[in-house]
């Protein structure tokens, strides 16, 4: 009994006393240790997160509900070790991509849209410069593999007031089927001219292999394969015709008529000049003609 | 013991519940405002399309879209309004509107952003007002100049059909009259 108050009290000393601690950050250690890992302070977030929209930001660890936890010393950066730009405690930025929805696999080649929704919680009124983007090693965010163009707006945001901001940009096509960080950075400024820099998205997403349905090239290509195999089938059906036909012609062609093939011929009774007749006429046989120049010869020999 | 142990569960709630105060539902919607247009022509059709999306986890209500970046005396209004409210827009969902004006003017337009409220909440009465995305500065074009490269210039063939019709006409004419002495029967010899 007594030891279930006295716990009671010491409850009551350490919680309150944890809540405050983690809750201001003010202490650098707390802060490292908590890294984005803490499930309680990242509920906000986690509401936030459905499929398509990330909150990401690992420029502060510690992520208390609504409001971004300030950074006193530089030295708790994650990822570089020189002097960065960070957010501004009274502004607060979300993504959502909207080409292609719900999803972080974007497709080569094609262009990809997201919005970038910026609050102004605080009592200035701040200037949003530029966004950029930039395709990073997904082992190493310090190492950029292809810097994207930057957007510049200059819009000024009230206090109390949104904006939206949108983004485009096409990953090459050269990069289908492999993973890159995707680094976000809106830069924006406060009525000081202080700049501040917020890692809007800053995680690792797939570039695919876009699902092009039926193109240009593929159709023809199609054509043309369809006319090589008909070209094909008529070759070989012309091969198999000239075949046919000879097997075809060749077997009830009727015996010629050759006329008389008897060379024993008497030509001496005949006149002169129908010899030379028959001797300018194409020939029948080639025997004949021998035999009849040497008949006509000496028959003309004779007779002169 | 009962006391206690009550005593207990109510303290790990309150401290729950420390931890959701600040976590409430809310709305937060993202605005886009475009440009469909490839070519922007004086005297042509010009669309804006809006899409609203609703980024939150609760529904966002009376909301309100204003766009006054259209002088009247630049811009005609043909379809659409460029006031729209919706009742309710659900988490996770999206709305889109448009509207197609036309330019009367040509030269360069800074298109701005049009301003969008609407209650995050059901218990916040204060309206959170918001900027859409704005498409930037966009060139309209002379019609008389988008003409001269897209039109089918119809009449421009015309005349220069009337005009080549002297180069291939002569010869034609003189090759007809000389063809056609040729022409008559000949009396036929027999």
């Amino acid at each position: 009994m007594k030891f279930v108050w006295k716990l009671l009290l010491f409850v009551l000393l350490v919680l309150p006393t944890t809540i405050l601690v983690f809750e201001n950050g003010n202490s650098g250690l707390v802060v490292r240790a908590e890294e984005g890992s803490d499930p309680v302070e990242g509920e906000d977030d986690d509401d936030d997160d459905e499929a398509t929209v990330e909150t990401e930001d690992t420029e502060t660890a510690e992520g208390a509900a609504v409001t971004e936890g300030e950074k006193t010393d530089d030295d708790e950066e994650e990822e570089e070790a020189d002097e960065l730009l960070k957010p501004s405690p009274d502004a607060d930025a979300i993504l959502l991509f909207t080409k292609p929805t719900g999803t972080t696999d974007l497709p080569a080649g094609h262009l990809v849209r997201f919005l970038v929704g910026f609050t102004n919680k605080g009592e200035q009124d701040f200037v949003v410069e530029n966004m950029e983007a930039s395709f990073r090693y997904p082992q190493d965010y310090s190492f950029y593999i292809q810097n994207f163009t930057t957007n510049t707006y200059n819009q000024i945001v009230e206090p109390k007031k949104e904006a939206t901001f949108d983004y485009s940009f096409n990953p090459s096509e050269s990069f289908s089927s492999r993973p890159f960080g995707l680094t976000v950075l809106v830069n924006y400024k406060d009525n000081a001219r202080n700049p501040f820099q917020h890692a809007v998205f800053n995680e690792t997403v797939n570039v695919v292999e876009p699902d092009e349905g039926l193109d240009g090239e593929t159709f023809f290509l199609y054509v043309f394969l369809a006319a090589i195999v008909v070209l094909l089938l008529v070759g070989a059906q012309q091969l198999l015709s000239t075949f046919g036909r000879k097997h075809l012609t060749s077997k009830p062609r009727p015996p010629v008529e050759m006329g008389t093939q008897n060379s024993d011929i008497d030509y001496d009774w005949l006149p002169k000049e129908t010899l030379q007749g028959m001797n300018q006429s194409p020939r029948r046989s080639p025997k004949q003609s021998p035999r009849q120049r040497r008949n006509k010869r000496a028959t003309g020999s004779g007779e002169e | 013991m009962m006391k206690t142990l009550s005593a207990c569960i109510v303290l790990v709630f309150v401290c729950l519940s420390g931890y959701n105060a600040e976590d409430d539902s809310t709305a937060r919607l993202l605005a886009s405002k475009n440009i469909l247009n490839q070519f922007l022509v004086e005297g042509r059709d010009l669309t804006v399309e809006y899409k609203i999306f609703n980024v939150g986890s609760s529904a966002a209500t009376e909301v309100t879209l204003k766009d006054d970046s259209f002088p009247a005396s630049d811009f005609e209004i043909l379809v659409g309004s460029v006031e729209v409210q919706w009742g309710r827009i659900a988490p996770g969902s999206n709305v889109s509107h448009s509207v197609i004006v036309k330019p009367l003017k040509y030269g360069y337009f800074n298109f701005t952003a049009a301003e969008i409220s609407y209650l995050p909440s059901e218990d916040v009465t204060e309206k959170q007002v918001g900027y859409t995305s704005s498409p930037g500065e966009g060139g309209i074009v002379n019609s008389k100049d988008f003409d001269r490269k897209f039109s089918p210039h119809v009449l421009d063939w015309l005349v220069f059909a009337v005009m080549t019709l002297p180069s291939l006409g002569i010869p034609f004419l003189l090759w007809f009259s000389s063809k056609r002495r040729y022409d008559q029967p000949k009396p036929k010899k027999n």
